[in-house]
């Protein structure tokens, strides 16, 4: 019962800030058009084989880019889901309303975690779709070696899904963070560094070592792992254990933002 | 002057009162010593271990010559496809790559130079083609002279060969360096660089070999690429020719012969590369920056502010001064410590002389680089503050502040290589120029206007926010 209470009075606050439909916005129209943007200009013979070898793009990795972009509004999201409440001093008010605070808690994730996955949906197989109708006139045909993309292909199920869980997941490592560090400036930049920071460093180390570990760790790379569909024995981890990886820097934060909440004052 | 002096006091107070300045300030200072740690450890190179850096990759049309003698032609023509494009004579005591060697040459920018066997070059005159040169060979020392008509010859250098055998190879050889990066990309993200190769055409006449008695030696010419055909992007190979026309030689072809000056190529600036923690220092200062505004905007402090100080545009200055200056001195304090942290796991790992230089905090690029880096962070700082003023909202302000920086990076992967570069010369990233220590043929943009375009994005912007500053209310 509090927790059916708790879930609307989040579901309320969430839908009644215009910021929350904009981001969710953010998400699918981010992801959509940046994966048009890269399918429109990627063509067959962008990508030049070294001597002896073929390209072997990966057309579902590609069309699905777009989620590098994506993925911010969905950190600011659920960030702000938490952050804002205590920007405004709200959280007074929420918490005499609702003294259960873990209810509270995983009312807040739901409520991050739904509309998250739902606008996702829309943008990736929006991106699906667009590198559907643009790849073949790019010269990714049956002729070049590559299948027309398809929707139901297991794989490409696999990828469209990872991604969408992929978005649910970054969304709550903000909403962890923001519980954690309670401001929304900070919050979002720790998520950004966390994603972006490990492909940035493995960008500056040359040995192949450092460079594997750096991609098993990283949230964001590993995360990504699962939109695999070529190559896939020789990805330094796995799709599933890939988004594994994320899951765990999720539930961490979750945990951590949960445990502040629980034993600090608001 | 005095009453802004007691303007930044407050800023200042203001500023080093609030715990978070002290965490992100920590942050970003170690943020830049962790980089520079695990970008030290994490790269190696074995650049030094065939040698100081060296090329031998010419068109070589040779004949046999046993014993001592010595080789005259004089150069026509030669194409000057840059200023390390070389034409001249060549003695080697055999033909495979990285052989001893002596060559008497022209080069289209340097004049006449002489090279006894991958030492440091030579000079001669500065003189153009046409020109006579000769190689003589007495035992195992050979001898290069040049000389203006054929008639009056000066020397220009000796060498001394080890294991010269008695017949060796002579003739005229021609090589044309890569006057650029040629880039292309393999996959999505994935950018592979190499030599954009020239080719360049020598022809030569007079050609005469003759043995120390003076006796004709007419051999049968041949030719070689002494590297073999060189590879090009995407897939091609270069590979030079040699044809004779009674006393007329012509010869064409790519590649080098000689030391190779440090940062020929795509060599790593290693001092650059150590500062790049910068990035993430980055974040860190732009947190402070919007703070320093947008929480006096959510807990009202900033009607106190401007009921103490109504004139807004001087509240913002001084808060821009003193973050600047505390912006300034951190970006320079971390890249000392990036430096001193980065440069022995270097060198450790294979990045020292002969192939990269030992730089010390003294050398003015490294000091440029330094103050640099500093400067950057303070004009991130600014950019931070102004997107704080502007939305004076911390969500929206952090995440442009940093979308700016991190946004090109993205995007710039999945572009053509063309509009890559323009990217990297129009956004605010252009100012990471100050950091380079040495000019390598990818760099797009200067130190200089490098700054310039970061410092235009953030007076734009400082613009911008004083204009909404002064015209909202609080």
């Amino acid at each position: 019962m509090v927790m059916l209470l708790a879930l609307r009075t989040e579901w309320t606050k969430f839908r009644t800030v215009r910021s929350s439909g904009w981001l969710l916005v953010g998400v699918a129209g981010l992801t959509v058009s940046l994966s048009t943007l890269t399918c429109l200009s990627f063509r067959v013979d962008s990508c030049l084989p070294e001597p002896g070898t073929t390209c072997d793009v990966d057309t579902t990795r590609l069309a699905l880019i777009g989620v590098y972009l994506g993925q911010v509004a969905a950190v600011i999201l659920g960030v702000l889901v938490a952050g804002s409440e205590y920007a405004t001093a709200m959280m007074h008010a929420s918490l005499t309303a609702v003294p259960r605070r873990a209810a509270v808690f995983v009312a807040k994730a739901w409520v991050v975690l739904i509309p998250v996955l739902a606008a996702g949906l829309p943008g990736v197989y929006g991106a699906l779709l667009a590198a559907q109708a643009i790849q073949p006139g790019n010269g990714f045909t049956t002729a070049n070696g590559y299948a027309r993309l398809s929707l139901t292909d297991p794989l490409t199920v696999r990828a469209g899904f990872g991604t969408v869980l992929y978005l649910g997941l970054v969304a709550l490592l903000g909403l962890g963070i923001a519980m954690a560090v309670r401001s929304t400036v900070t919050a979002i930049s720790t998520v950004l560094t966390l994603l972006f920071g490990f492909p940035f460093l493995a960008m500056l180390v040359s040995e192949p070592r450092w460079k594997e570990w750096l991609t098993e760790y990283s949230p964001m790379s590993a995360g990504l792992a699962v939109q695999a569909t070529r190559g896939l024995d020789t990805l330094p981890v796995g799709p599933w254990q890939g988004l594994g990886v994320l899951a765990a820097y999720a539930g961490a934060a979750l945990l951590m933002g949960g445990a502040a909440f629980k034993l600090r004052d608001a | 002057m005095t009453g802004f002096l007691r303007l930044m006091r407050a800023e200042w107070t203001k500023l080093r009162s609030v715990r978070s300045t002290v965490v992100c300030l920590v942050f970003a200072v170690g943020l830049v010593a962790l980089t520079a740690a695990i970008g030290g450890s994490g790269s190696t190179t074995d650049a030094n271990s065939s040698g100081p850096p060296h090329a031998d990759s010419v068109q070589f049309a040779f004949q046999s010559l046993d014993g001592d003698g010595s080789i005259t032609a004089r150069l026509v023509s030669q194409q000057e496809t840059g200023p390390d494009a070389k034409a001249g004579l060549l003695l080697r005591t055999a033909v495979e790559q990285n052989s001893p060697y002596a060559a008497i040459m022209v080069t289209a920018g340097y004049g006449v130079r002489w090279q006894g066997n991958f030492a440091p070059d030579v000079a001669g005159t500065v003189g153009k083609a046409p020109r006579w040169l000769r190689l003589t060979r007495s035992g195992g020392t050979v001898t290069g002279f040049e000389s203006p008509d054929g008639k009056a010859w000066a020397q220009v250098g000796s060498v001394t060969l080890p294991d010269a055998p008695r017949a060796v190879a002579v003739g005229m050889f021609v090589a044309s360096p890569p006057t650029g990066l040629k880039n292309v990309r393999r996959g999505p993200g994935a950018t592979e660089s190499g030599p954009d190769w020239t080719v360049s055409t020598a022809v030569f006449d007079s050609v005469a070999v003759v043995t120390a008695t003076g006796a004709p030696v007419d051999g049968a010419w041949q030719n070689i690429d002494t590297s073999g055909p060189l590879p090009e992007l995407p897939d091609t190979e270069i590979t030079g020719s040699f044809t004779r026309d009674g006393d007329r030689f012509t010869l064409t072809g790519a590649g080098n012969l000689g030391l190779l000056p440090y940062g020929y190529g795509a060599d790593s600036d290693v001092v650059r590369d150590s500062f790049s923690g910068i990035y993430l220092s980055a974040i860190a200062i732009a947190v402070l920056s919007v703070l320093f505004i947008t929480s006096e905007f959510s807990r009202g402090v900033i009607r106190i502010t401007f009921a103490i100080n109504p004139r807004r545009g001087r509240v913002l200055a001084a808060k821009a001064a003193v973050l600047g200056l505390v912006a300034f001195v951190t970006g320079v304090f971390s890249a000392v410590v990036a430096f001193l942290i980065s440069q022995p796991l270097l060198r450790d790992n294979g990045f020292r002389p002969p192939a990269y230089p030992d730089y010390s905090l003294t050398d003015w690029v490294v000091v440029r680089a330094v103050l640099g880096t500093g400067l950057i962070l303070a004009l991130f700082a600014l950019f931070a503050l102004a997107m704080g003023t502007l939305l004076r909202r911390g969500a929206g302000a952090i995440t442009l502040a940093i979308g700016v920086l991190v946004f090109p990076f993205i995007i710039g992967a999945f572009l053509s290589l063309e509009a890559e570069s323009w990217l990297r010369r129009l956004t605010p990233m252009a100012g990471l120029a100050v950091q380079q220590t040495m000019r390598r043929l990818d760099d797009v943009i200067t130190p200089g206007p490098g700054l310039a375009v970061l410092a235009s994005y953030v007076v734009v912007a400082l613009g911008l926010a004083y204009w909404q500053l002064r015209r909202r209310d609080p």
